[in-house]
């Protein structure tokens, strides 16, 4: 055992503790030994593991359950974050909306567990101000160049038709870049355990999968939709980071082409109510082929229960004139927490932080153009 | 002051790993110490580099950050440490969240909730149009002039106007008229008269005024048109579309902030400039634009009896749905307008003059061209 002081590696040790560091070295080196088997597991309250969804392979069954996201948030906390947000919007005339939608994620996500522990949010107002000002100039730039005063200045319209064209398809392209930005930047600033998430997937990459599957689900009269949404699934979930440990994402699509053939056939007779069961399926499949190391998310959510929720909350939303969002909210973190979970070995001894740096400009760019990207 | 002698349990998370790690914290004279239980030796937290990041809310664990961006954390259940940390270091418990202010939370939550229905009535009713007074004053002629041309591009497009050169020049003269008597003309002035059979007149910033031909058409003589034109021109010299434009924009800006979405705002900001159709003016600013319009009409030596008689006629086809008279809806009338006017009009100090002597009238009205059903 002459291999010096575990932490600080000062090799005359003689007695019990670290002549240099101070560390009582056997303890030490029984928590390293701890540290690389990882922290024990216990099994989560949801139902358990079943013998099938059971990871495969050499994994201790102490690190195999089905574990569950719970959202410990209430309306009337949720409520009363709402009120003070507006009182100070309108004292600020509405500077104060940046930091409002940063004390609303940092509330939402800090009740949010798993395995004991809350999720943070690190992203702060001034940085939500600052993205949304570059964004502005982004937007209205081009704007202005090619709408606002060609028709002050009176160009004629052929001009005037073209160069919104352009901007019309400018804007076409500022919307991955938003998805893309929007997403790097919330992963960059979420974190559990202390260790951040990232996004690490390249813009370019994008555009072209954006500019492909918009070409082509025109070209199919939509039937390329499902594989194209996959695809955009795919790049979001797979460049997505914890720390230093990738998420996966092993979808295809092929499978969703008839539900949405199915759902645009039974559109009209339903009323478009097909368009929940298709986007309850949808979402199935994408959860199902996410996986985080060797566990693999699950999802139940069903196409009925999915569409009461949304249409019970649209009316609750309309009929109180949207007061009633702080209980709509919470009623549906529940339901997406209720349908999710993650099966199989969570292996967490590997992870080491690795975080990304990003800018909230994206961000804002989806939020002028509406490009806000529901994937979880 | 002493330290607390009581040990308190908690997790650690470096920032480098997932791993949560049990500790015993005790609350020391320098700040907090801090003893990994399961070996691997103490941390020492001044009290000044720690921050608090969660458990402001029932249920969560006190989270204390030290560090930068990717900061080291310590995780405490029990809230009492909270208040033993407050009162171990009263000049630092600013920093630290009072579990014994929840109580006040319900109470404060009402407080703010009146206020905030007090400051957004505040607002709209009295601030709203007060910052757009001050505003408008300071926005300069040629960016009312670039606004007006792009709202006269929708009100009016170039292919449906109506072009007379003949016609068109005694309308012309008519405005020369009338600007004449002003001290200083800061705005080019023009009338354009657009193909539409709405009953109205419209003031773009700038001096750009519409007439739509169902007006033009509904006028008896010379004098009435240049009634509504003299009131025109003064809501162009007194702003009024502008200040509402700025009013219109304002509210709306803060209201998406309110309700938080921002490409609303964007949205907002291209509309605004477009419906200029749907502005309306105060019944200060019409009182306004008929005194000061009036006094113009006196200047000029035209005779006011136009302006009233036109007014009247208007006040009679409200309330007949089968015309298309939109000129009461914009221009709102107030009982007491038309004896108001009719005041005004009385009160002449020098003859008038014949406008356009010589002309027959019914030729400019039939400027657009003749067409059935357009005669009264």
């Amino acid at each position: 055992m002459a291999e010096g002081c575990p932490r600080c590696g000062f090799a005359d040790l003689t007695g019990e503790r670290c002549s240099r560091c101070g560390v009582y070295v056997t303890a030490y080196r029984a928590s390293l030994e701890a540290l690389r088997r990882g922290p024990v597991l216990r099994p989560a309250a949801g139902p358990p593991a079943s013998a099938a969804t059971a990871a495969p392979g050499a994994a201790p069954p102490s690190a195999t359950a089905t574990r569950r996201l719970t959202f410990h948030g209430s309306a009337g906390a949720l409520l009363g974050l709402a009120v003070t947000n507006v009182l100070l919007i309108l004292l600020t005339l509405g500077i104060y909306f940046f930091w409002a939608k940063a004390r609303m994620r940092r509330y939402l996500l800090g009740e949010t567990e798993l395995e004991g522990d809350r999720f943070a949010y690190h992203g702060t107002g001034r940085e939500l101000l600052i993205g949304f000002t570059r964004g502005l100039v982004v937007i209205f730039v081009p704007v202005a160049l090619l709408s606002v005063l060609p028709a002050a200045y009176g160009a004629p319209p052929p001009v005037r038709h073209s160069l919104s064209t352009l901007l019309w398809l400018l804007g076409l392209l500022l919307m991955p870049v938003a998805m893309v930005g929007a997403r790097r930047y919330r992963l960059s600033r979420t974190s559990w355990r202390g260790i951040r998430f990232s996004f690490r997937g390249r813009l370019r990459d994008f555009v072209q999968l954006f500019v492909v599957g918009h070409v082509l689900s025109s070209l199919t009269l939509g039937l390329y939709y499902p594989i194209y949404s996959t695809h955009r699934q795919k790049f979001m979930v797979s460049n997505a980071w914890f720390g230093s440990q990738k998420f996966d994402f092993d979808g295809r699509g092929r499978e969703l082409v008839w539900p949405f053939a199915r759902m645009i056939l039974l559109f009209l007779p339903t009323l478009g109510l097909s368009w929940f069961w298709f986007s309850a399926r949808r979402q199935r499949y994408f959860t199902d082929h996410t996986r985080f190391g060797p566990a693999r998310f699950h999802s139940t959510i069903a196409g009925g229960a999915l569409a009461w929720m949304q249409i019970s909350n649209f009316v609750a939303l309309v009929l109180t004139l949207g007061l009633a969002w702080p209980w709509t909210t919470v009623r549906s973190m529940r339901f997406t927490n209720r349908n999710l979970s993650l099966v199989g070995a969570l292996d967490l001894t590997a992870i080491r932080q690795d975080a990304q740096a990003a800018s909230a400009t994206g961000e804002a760019l989806s939020g002028l153009l509406d490009a806000d990207f529901g994937v979880s | 002051m002493p330290p607390s002698g009581r040990v308190w349990d908690a997790h650690y998370l470096d920032g480098q790993t997932p791993v949560r790690r049990p500790v015993r914290v005790l609350i020391g004279r320098a700040g907090l110490e801090i003893t990994l239980t399961d070996g691997g030796g103490s941390l020492r937290w001044p009290l000044a580099e720690v921050r608090q990041t969660q458990g402001f809310y029932a249920g969560e664990e006190v989270r204390l950050e030290r560090g930068g961006e990717l900061a080291e954390a310590l995780l405490v259940r029990d809230l009492g440490f909270l208040t033993a940390l407050r009162a171990a270091a009263p000049e630092a418990a600013a920093a630290f969240h009072d579990p014994g202010r929840r109580r006040y939370r319900v109470g404060l939550t009402v407080l703010a909730g009146v206020a905030a229905v007090g400051l957004a009535i505040g607002l709209y009713f009295w601030g709203i149009p007060a910052l757009a007074t001050v505003l408008a004053a300071r926005v300069p002629v040629s960016w009312e002039v670039s606004l007006g041309n792009a709202a006269m591009a929708e009100l009016a497009p170039v292919a449906r106007r109506c072009i007379d050169r003949e016609q068109q020049g005694r309308i012309d003269a008519i405005i020369e008229t009338l600007v004449k008597t002003l001290p200083e003309s800061r705005y080019p002035f023009r009338v354009i008269v657009a193909n539409n059979p709405t009953v109205n007149a419209l003031a773009t910033p700038g001096g750009s005024i519409v007439v739509f031909r169902g007006l033009l058409e509904r006028t008896e003589n010379a004098e009435e048109l240049a009634g509504v034109l003299a009131h025109e021109i003064q809501h162009v010299m007194h702003r009024h579309s502008t200040k509402a434009i700025l009013r219109q924009a304002s509210a709306g800006v803060l209201m998406t902030a309110l309700v938080g979405d921002v490409s609303a705002v964007v949205a907002f900001g291209l509309q605004s400039a477009r419906t200029l159709g749907d502005l309306r003016y105060s019944r200060q600013a019409e009182l306004e634009a008929d005194r000061d319009g009036a006094r113009m009409l006196h200047a000029a030596a035209v005779d006011p009896a136009g302006m009233v008689s036109f007014f009247q006629a208007m006040q009679r086809e409200e309330g007949t749905p089968r015309t298309a008279t939109r000129y009461l809806s914009t221009h709102p009338a107030a009982a007491d307008r038309l004896p108001a006017l009719t005041a005004l009009a009385a009160a002449r100090t020098r003859q008038p003059a014949k406008l356009l002597p010589g002309v027959d009238w019914n030729e400019v009205k039939k400027m657009c061209g003749e067409r059935p059903g357009s005669e009264r």
